[in-house]
């Protein structure tokens, strides 16, 4: 295997071997510290624009399967980062190595990365902007753009992972639930389909796109990037202010920012944001164990005043987990009660979202 | 919150015994810790004197008493406890509450049970319940049913339709008496066998799922019902083989994240649907082909897998557990690893984890080594790496079996093929030699029920071992080898050169490890707690504070007969006496089940192999000022010579006694050569290199004489051999004697009386700590031998002979620090035996005993400070009261062991009785022990000529006693001519009846005296009793002094009812 090099903005020159496509690739390095589900983290769009880091080392351990996938279009990060790669997986699920995903979509990955070093990095200075390049001429060039170059959550990354165009479902349910497809992973929409029918909306449909289209309630998904960017706040947030009043709302990560936004908050840039499996939450009283996938969280400052009130904390750091309306029934979560990856003890969520659409809370 | 609670109680797991080791140590004393933090007054009580639990500090008051209902419930009541936590202590623990809770004490006395409730213990324990439950909730389960006796075992099979099935005791310990059957031969077998050991004669008959995989899930829950998975486990071996006796890595690698939360979701409905509240394990099987998953077993406490989960993951689930006992929820408890996140998380690794079993079968050579349901294991180890590879490579060295890699075994291919298709304590290194025979990893995969995800692993290791053979050495290949986890001495093995070389080469060229931090949130929170693994890397997170002394003590290994928690025991105390001394105490150790591998016990802890390599690197790292190697048993003493060589000239000594020193007393020659010097007594021995001159020798200095090779240590392949035949038999096939594998020959001292002394010296002073008389004749290891504390048949005369004796042995070997010696008494004189210049597996006992911290005082000497600083001084500890040893043996697990006690050490661990008197203690640890002394019934008398008139008074005593004395001819003869009524039997070897063995299986025979006799008859007699004495449980006795001593313990148990006291009491 070819060498490969991860460059970061400060400077860091990291030398590995290369797997997956071969192509010099660009983003914002942010790490996640589960330790599987690496195929789902990898085709959720969320993580469009972003360079991955796994914390686990060993990664492509059981191959891949297609069910797993997130996204219909494959690998969605810019790269992937790991410390050993496994092109040889155990046959539990077939046998495919990793390898293949990265090569259909065209992503570069590299491996024997001291991949824990490089996460204290990133915790230490935050999120850092990153290239992985095989050439290494090239190197020196590649950092002088890195350092010039716009953030990708600078554009609105949104518009590359949204739908282009709505789509509907029918499975013989009583209810129908839309969703803003802002770059929604696979098992949300397996969530609700098992329980509604689903129309899907491009995340700059109008309200009244959306109200004509006669549905019981809407969840706006997740999805990459800055929530608050002015492509955003003119379409997906606009639409939401219009609907709150009109039908059930539920908000999944960067849907639960589009919802803050919406309604009068604001949200802000983390440090290096919730990449992982094990996020403890507190809500109702109780803990819960999430999967989660974030760089922007809402602010929890910004929502007084507004009709909106923080439901659910980090037990770790006391980020908004979740807000819920005083008097409608619009309610979200920063994390992923779909899990895929991670722990399934969310995912009652979803029958109370469709118990508001019943109109029985 | 918590709620209020006058007094807990923490009960231990009683005796190191196989499926019950040092674990239960580990989540005791943090128990006992995280339960006084919190204010409660606290009891704790165990029999295992090796414990730093039962330090006198743990707990308000600590009692070393038998673990049996009676006694608990006697310290309830003068204590006024009202609260126990139950599943701290293993399932011995478990079960007495149940016993507890089943009598109606817990009731009488008002005592809640905390966390997990007795219902909950029943519905996880009783598989019927179990099932019940399970299918309420759609869990699946393996198709079983719940029988008595062998008529509906069968029937139970043609219900599940086919075999193999497997049969699983009730309420049983790792496994006992359990197996697979595969017809109906074998289910009759194993089934009488079970229904034996089960406390409620109950076994269960169940659907195999041999060959699928085995995941383990460690989850917690509060009383607000948060639940949390800690850590997920994955065994190599497949279904079938106990998870105990199985390499485990953590988390499972294999596994996809659907498949890893279908087990975690149904993990937590488990443990919900239970009511469970604390740490508890879910074990499943999982069809890798169907992805079909049955949930095999719920073990309702902390757990050697608990203890397992809290080392590789840095989350200490005892703690919590006990802290959610007392009420709290698991967000109201810190995380003391990040120190600013809460216990309610799931912890993250970024390392693989893989643990090892240490099997027993070195020193066991007559046991079957195939592996199976039932434990045989004695310990295991932990090694962390950042890959597989290099986990697996520092584990295997950890294990200390005298193989530093996956080396050849030279099996041949037949055999080869027998280890890959039955699993023995070989089976990683079989999988690497028909890899280096050219099988394909699918192929072997296939025979091992292994994925071939970890055959790969192997063969990885077999090409880099191909690789190092071939190529020329270069920086890259030196990294990758090293990253992959090879030792400097195996790539000096392969590349035929020494392994400082190799070493220094690497240095060379840069190649030091660095060392990572396990910190429960795979680096995503900076991280207050030191505990760190080395890898090969950057970033190295282990910085050492300069400012302060530093001190490293080298730890035990894994638990092994012959070297159990005692020396786990004395580690933690010197890690604690450094710290007082304000000097930095670094532990490295690794094994997963110890104290000494908390991480909040030393200021840093690596997690490491305990090898010169492995230990020199982290005293470069850590630029020790000292390093402590008296403590880590032969482990660490066998380091001290080599490691003072690699230390010259640097920072770092060692400290203590000089290992020039410790080498006198380990070299044969030159210790003959001081005891000469110093008058003091040695049996004659000589060195043999053939049959012809181990029988010159053993002819000049006389039969018996005691032989082992030379070149094992601890007493293993020891033996007494009486006459020429047997010294032939003994040279020629056993150990195959040579120019390069002499034996050596010791003169037996026939009848003496063994005593063990421990002590501490500083160069001037010399301080006893105490001298145990042994109860059986010298010739049984110390190790297994019945100790009585302080002598209790030796004159004034003799003690101060042997004071005397100790204290020059002391001086002129200058010792700093601690000392065992083993004397002999016979005809007025006493004999060296062996000096052993590190700290014995006695210390523990002693410090228990006397309340004088040994183990501290020897680590503040070595620091420096005098004895008489210390206000010691010369000196011997005089005590009023009597504490007896016993050794506990593994002869019901291991079949084919005889259960004779010999040179060769067999006990797994050991109990105390503490009392005022010589016989109460000593019925205490008798009991304690598990061994049952009857108070009415018959007892078998069976003793040589010599011995006859030495057992006389405690067989008047017995009849006095009522009870039915039953003798062979000569015995009888002679009692009955002293007046003593006697009923005579037929020697077994006469075929008639009434003989020993129909007596004892009629229930009619509760205890048998036989000292061994030279004829052979006798001894084939001896050796059928002893199997059929194990396997009913019937004390047997083969020493007059152990018959003399029980005797008198059943007269003083029949007199009067038994007291509990705490250690305080006696140290008062």
């Amino acid at each position: 295997m070819s060498s490969r090099y991860l460059v970061l903005e400060d400077g860091t020159v990291l030398k590995g071997k290369g797997f997956g496509h071969d192509r010099a690739s660009y983003g914002e390095v942010v790490f996640s510290t589960g330790m599987g589900g690496y195929q789902e983290g990898l085709t959720d769009p969320s993580f469009c624009g972003q360079i991955l880091v796994f914390s686990y080392p060993l990664i492509g351990n059981y191959g891949i399967k297609k069910e797993f996938n997130q996204s219909d279009a494959g690998a969605q990060v810019s790269g992937v980062v790991v410390s050993e790669y496994c092109d040889v997986p155990s046959p539990m699920y077939g046998g495919e190595p990793l390898g293949n995903l990265l090569e259909e979509s065209k992503v570069p990955g590299i491996s024997g990365i001291d991949t824990r070093s490089l996460v204290i990095k990133i915790r230490n200075s935050g999120t850092l902007r990153g290239a992985i390049v095989s050439d290494e001429e090239s190197i020196p060039e590649t950092l002088e753009q890195l350092r010039s170059k716009p953030l990708p959550s600078d554009s609105n990354l949104v518009s590359r992972v949204s739908c282009k165009k709505g789509t509907y479902t029918d499975s013989g349910k009583d209810i129908t639930v839309g969703i803003l497809d802002c770059g929604v992973k696979r098992s949300i929409v397996s969530e609700l389909s098992s329980r509604f029918n689903v129309r899907t909306f491009p995340f700059d449909s109008t309200a009244q796109e959306i109200t004509d289209s006669k549905i019981d309630g809407l969840l706006i998904s997740n999805g990459p990037g800055n929530p608050a960017h002015p492509d955003l706040m003119r379409t997906s947030v606009r639409t939401i202010s219009d609907l709150s009043s009109v039908m059930p709302l539920m908000g999944i990560c960067f849907g639960s920012q589009i919802i803050a936004l919406a309604l009068g908050g604001s949200t802000y840039k983390m440090k290096f944001g919730h990449r992982g499996s094990n996020q403890p939450v507190r809500f109702d009283g109780r803990v819960y164990i999430t999967s989660q996938n974030h760089g922007y969280a809402v602010d929890a400052e910004s929502l007084e005043g507004t009709d909106l009130t923080v439901n659910q904390v980090n037990l770790n750091d006391g980020t908004v987990e979740g807000v819920i309306h005083r008097d409608l029934p619009v309610f979200t979560t920063q994390y992923h009660p779909e899990s895929s990856p991670g722990p399934k003890d969310t995912v009652f969520l979803f029958d109370r979202f469709g118990k508001m659409m019943e109109g029985k809370i | 919150m918590k709620d209020p609670y006058k007094k807990l109680m923490v009960i231990g797991s009683g005796p190191i015994i196989i499926g019950q080791a040092a674990e239960f140590d580990f989540s005791g004393s943090q128990a006992c810790k995280s339960i006084m933090e919190e204010g409660y007054p606290t009891v704790l009580v165990n029999s295992n004197p090796a414990t730093i639990q039962t330090d006198i500090d743990m707990a308000d008051s600590v009692y070393i008493e038998p673990l049996q209902a009676d006694m608990i419930e006697k310290i309830i009541i003068k204590e006024g406890v009202d609260g126990i936590l139950a599943g701290m202590g293993g399932q011995t623990a478990l079960n007495l509450c149940s016993e507890l809770a089943e009598n109606g004490a817990l009731e009488r006395h008002g005592v809640k049970l905390l966390g997990t409730q007795p219902e909950a213990i029943a519905m996880s324990e009783d598989r019927e319940l179990f099932k019940e439950a399970m299918e309420r909730i759609g869990e699946p389960v393996p198709l079983s049913r719940s029988v008595h006796s062998i008529a509906e075992a069968k029937k139970a099979v043609e219900i599940i339709g086919r075999y193999p099935v497997l049969i699983r005791p009730a309420y049983t310990l790792g496994g006992t008496g359990g197996g697979i059957a595969y017809n109906e031969a074998e289910l009759e077998e194993i089934c009488a066998r079970g229904l034996a050991y089960s406390r409620i004669h109950q076994v269960l008959i169940e659907e195999s799922v041999l060959g699928w995989k085995e995941y383990e899930y460690e989850v917690m829950r509060d009383g607000d019902d948060n639940c949390i998975i800690i850590c997920n486990m994955e065994n190599l071996d497949a279904m079938g083989i106990h998870t105990g006796e199985s390499i485990v890595c953590a988390p499972c690698l294999t596994l996809s994240d659907e498949d890893h939360q279908r087990l975690r979701t149904a993990s937590i409905k488990v443990i919900r649907t239970l009511g469970i509240e604390g740490g508890c394990n879910v074990q499943f099987a999982l069809d890798p082909k169907t992805k079909e998953y049955r949930l095999i077993e719920v073990n309702p406490r902390v757990s050697r897998s608990s203890a397992l989960a809290s080392k590789a993951t840095g989350y200490p689930i005892a703690r919590i557990s006990a802290k959610i006992a007392v009420g709290y929820t698991l967000d109201e408890v810190p995380n003391k690893i990040t120190g600013n996140t809460c216990a309610a998380f799931e912890p993250a690794l970024d390392y693989v984890v893989v643990k090892i079993p240490r099997w027993p079968f070195d020193k066991f050579r007559t046991v079957d080594r195939h592996l199976g349901t039932q434990m045989k294991s004695t310990g295991e180890i932990m090694a962390i790496g950042r890959n597989f590879e290099e986990a697996l490579l520092k584990g295997i060295r950890s294990l200390e079996i005298g193989v530093n890699y996956l080396e050849p075994q030279n099996f041949t291919d037949e055999e080869l093929m027998d280890e890959l298709e039955e699993a023995t304590d070989r089976r990683m290194f079989a999988i690497a030699d028909a890899l280096r025979r050219g099988m394909r990893p699918e192929e072997i995969a296939d025979i091992v029920k292994w994925d071939v995800f970890f055959v790969r692993k192997i063969e990885n290791i077999i090409n880099m071992e191909k690789r190092l053979k071939s190529e020329k050495m270069t920086d890259a290949l030196m990294e990758e080898a090293k990253r992959m986890g090879f030792a400097d001495s195996t790539i000096a093995d392969l590349t035929g050169r020494k392994a400082a070389e190799v070493r220094a080469e690497r240095k060379r060229m840069g190649i030091v490890p660095t060392y990572k931090m396990v910190d429960t949130c795979a680096a995503e929170f900076a991280a207050v707690t030191p505990y760190f693994y080395s890898t090969y890397g950057n970033g190295c997170e282990s910085v050492p504070n300069k400012k302060n002394k530093r001190v490293v003590i080298i730890g035990g290994g894994p638990i092994r007969i012959g070297q159990g928690i005692e020396f786990d025991y004395c580690c933690v105390h010197g890690v604690m006496a450094l710290q007082d001394a304000g000097v930095e105490a670094v532990m490295i150790n690794n094994n997963p089940e110890t104290v000494s591998t908390d991480f909040d016990i030393s200021d840093r802890l690596y997690f490491e192999p305990l090898t010169l390599e492995d230990v020199l690197d982290v005293i470069e790292k850590e630029e020790a000022d000292g390093v402590i190697v008296q403590y880590g048993g032969q482990t660490s003493v066998n380091l001290a010579v080599d490691l003072e060589k690699a230390l010259k000239g640097s920072r770092t000594k060692i400290l203590g006694t000089d290992p020039d020193d410790m080498d006198i007393a380990e070299d044969r020659r030159r210790f003959s050569e001081l005891m000469n010097k110093l008058g003091i007594k040695q049996p004659e021995s000589g060195t043999g290199y053939s049959f012809q001159e181990a029988k010159d020798i053993a002819e000049r200095i006389g039969y018996p004489v005691l032989v082992r090779p030379s070149y094992v240590l601890g007493g293993r392949a020891m033996e007494i051999v009486y006459c020429e035949d047997e010294l032939r038999t003994y040279v020629e096939t056993a150990v195959k004697v040579s120019k390069n594998h002499p034996i050596l020959i010791d003169k037996y001292l026939n009848e003496a009386i063994e005593v063990d002394v421990d002590l501490v010296a500083d160069g001037k002073d010399v301080f006893i700590g105490g001298m145990m008389e042994h109860v059986e004749y010298a010739g049984v290891h110390s190790g297994d031998a019945t100790m009585v504390l302080p002598p209790f048949t030796l004159s004034g005369e003799i003690i101060d002979r042997m004071k005397k004796i100790s204290r020059d042995v002391a001086l002129a070997l200058k010792i700093k620090g601690l000392m065992n010696l083993q004397l002999a008494i016979k005809d007025g004189e006493v004999w060296m035996i062996e000096a052993n210049p590190r700290s014995s597996r006695t210390v523990p006992f002693i410090s228990k005993a006397t309340g004088i911290p040994l183990a501290k005082v020897g680590t503040r000497v070595m620091l420096g400070e005098s004895l008489k600083k210390q206000g010691y001084g010369s000196g011997y500890k005089e005590i009023d009261h009597f504490a007896v040893k016993a050794s506990v043996f593994p002869f019901l697990k291991l079949v084919g062991v005889d259960s004779i006690l010999t040179p060769e050490m067999k006990s797994t661990g050991e109990v105390m009785g503490i009392d005022k008197d010589f016989h109460t203690a000593y019925y205490k640890a008798m009991i304690a022990a598990g061994n049952k002394l009857p108070m009415s019934g018959g007892v078998y008398i069976t003793v040589n000529d010599q011995d006859k008139p030495e057992i006389l008074e405690s067989a008047r005593t017995l009849t006095d006693l009522g009870f039915t004395v039953y003798a062979t001819k000569g015995t009888s003869t002679f009692l009955r001519k002293n007046g003593v009524n006697t009923t005579t039997v037929f020697r077994v070897s006469e075929n008639q009846k009434p003989n020993a063995l129909g007596l004892m299986r009629e229930g009619k025979i509760n205890m048998v005296i036989n000292t061994p006799s030279m004829k052979s008859g006798a001894r084939r007699d001896g050796y059928m009793m002893r199997r059929v004495a194990v396997e009913l449980e019937i004390p047997f006795l083969t020493t007059a002094n152990g018959a003399n001593a029980a005797v008198g313990a059943i007269k003083v148990a029949r007199g009067r009812e038994m007291t509990v006291h705490s250690l305080k009491e006696f140290s008062e």
